[in-house]
């Protein structure tokens, strides 16, 4: 079972879907050990968007698995206190955009720490809660401004981010009150990056597996480039796509662009071996 | 051995108005980050920005980031600099 819906589901199908992790109450909290934390707090200046530094590149370059294991260990146990991210599926994402409010359209701080992405080009990330009414006081944070959307502007603005690709990552701002709904692709996303690249989770997968019919399945081979994990592939010799259910996120990407709908989404604990694969 | 990537943040006034380094790394190995915690009312200076290598681990050495700064303030060594 997911630990996060084991401490804060209080009853509800998913941790996410519990609306009492959105409350004020938990934002307050964090408020105060942020500051506590002063400068460091700041991720851009702190790490550069990746959740370790250069010693633990340095040990896993020259094969130090006790140091690896140590120093990522350590960015676990920072990452999930203060800051991780959850993928999450279209339909939970609509779900959630029905109790969540108000709901801020926001510029990405990955991609402008990834790219320098000018502001008006970079509005993909949405800010959830009552973080949202601090945007003028923290101009820095909130650059390039906020626009405050209803609940079916924002899924509509969802729902094309996932027709670009974007794989939608809820993030907590001092666990466990979720305040972002990141739509994140690799190699921008500064949480990818280390899940993917440093093998630091971040970024859990989701609650869901994608699983291919491979009588439906027409080879089209339109979901293969969806997949921002690795683990959706076309397989050349049987002309189908493939899954590596140990790979895959769940994020739905790929089924939401089967056109003969051969992709379907398996709830992760029906499956035992990989129901703690996260 | 990872790469060791120096920034002289003197020749780097405005990274996030300039960019070309950030655009130019087919890996993106540089992060461009601040240099002071955020203020409240007021963004950041464009001179608080600063550019650093971060995932060293995806830098091939290809020195495109060295050769497309305008102001010569990359540097890209492999190995620790003495």
């Amino acid at each position: 079972m997911c630990m996060w819906c084991e401490r804060y589901g209080e009853g509800f199908e998913r941790w996410y879907l519990n609306p009492a992790n959105y409350a004020r109450r938990l934002y307050k909290i964090r408020k105060e050990e942020i500051e506590a934390a002063g400068a460091e707090s700041n991720p851009q200046a702190a790490g550069g968007m990746l959740g370790v530094g250069r010693d633990f590149q340095e040990a896993r370059d020259r094969g130090d698995t006790e140091t690896v294991e140590r120093l990522r260990k350590a960015a676990h146990d920072f990452s999930w206190t203060i800051h991780f991210g959850q993928v999450v599926t279209l339909e939970d994402v609509h779900q959630i955009l029905e109790f969540m409010y108000p709901i801020g359209l926001m510029t990405c701080a990955c991609r402008r720490s990834m790219r320098g992405l000018p502001d008006n080009e970079n509005f993909t990330c949405i800010g959830m809660g009552p973080g949202m009414y601090k945007w003028e006081r923290w101009a820095d944070t909130y650059r390039g401004g906020l626009n405050f959307l209803t609940p079916d502007e924002a899924k509509e603005v969802i729902d094309t981010l996932n027709m670009r690709g974007l794989v939608h990552c809820l993030y907590t701002f001092g666990t466990p009150y979720l305040g972002g709904l990141c739509n994140c692709d690799y190699p921008d996303c500064g949480g990818l990056r280390t899940v993917l690249d440093m093998d630091v989770r971040v970024v859990w997968k989701g609650h869901h597996i994608a699983e291919v019919d491979t009588e439906a399945c027409t080879g089209c081979a339109l979901c293969p480039k969806r997949c921002q994990f690795g683990a959706l592939n076309f397989s050349s010799s049987a002309l189908k796509a493939y899954i590596d259910p140990m790979k895959c996120f769940g994020c739905g990407l790929c089924r939401n662009v089967c056109k003969p709908d051969a992709i379907r989404m398996v709830d992760r604990a029906t499956l035992p071996t990989v129901a703690n694969v996260w | 051995m990872l790469p060791t990537i120096l920034v002289d943040d003197d020749k780097c006034p405005d990274p996030l108005g300039c960019r070309k380094c950030l655009l130019a790394c087919p890996t993106r190995v540089l992060g461009l980050g601040t240099n002071v915690a955020p203020k409240k009312y007021r963004e950041t200076e464009p001179g608080n920005f600063i550019v650093r290598g971060v995932r060293f681990q995806a830098c091939t050495a290809c020195m495109k980031c060295v050769e497309i700064c305008p102001n010569g303030a990359i540097q890209v060594a492999l190995g620790v600099p003495a």
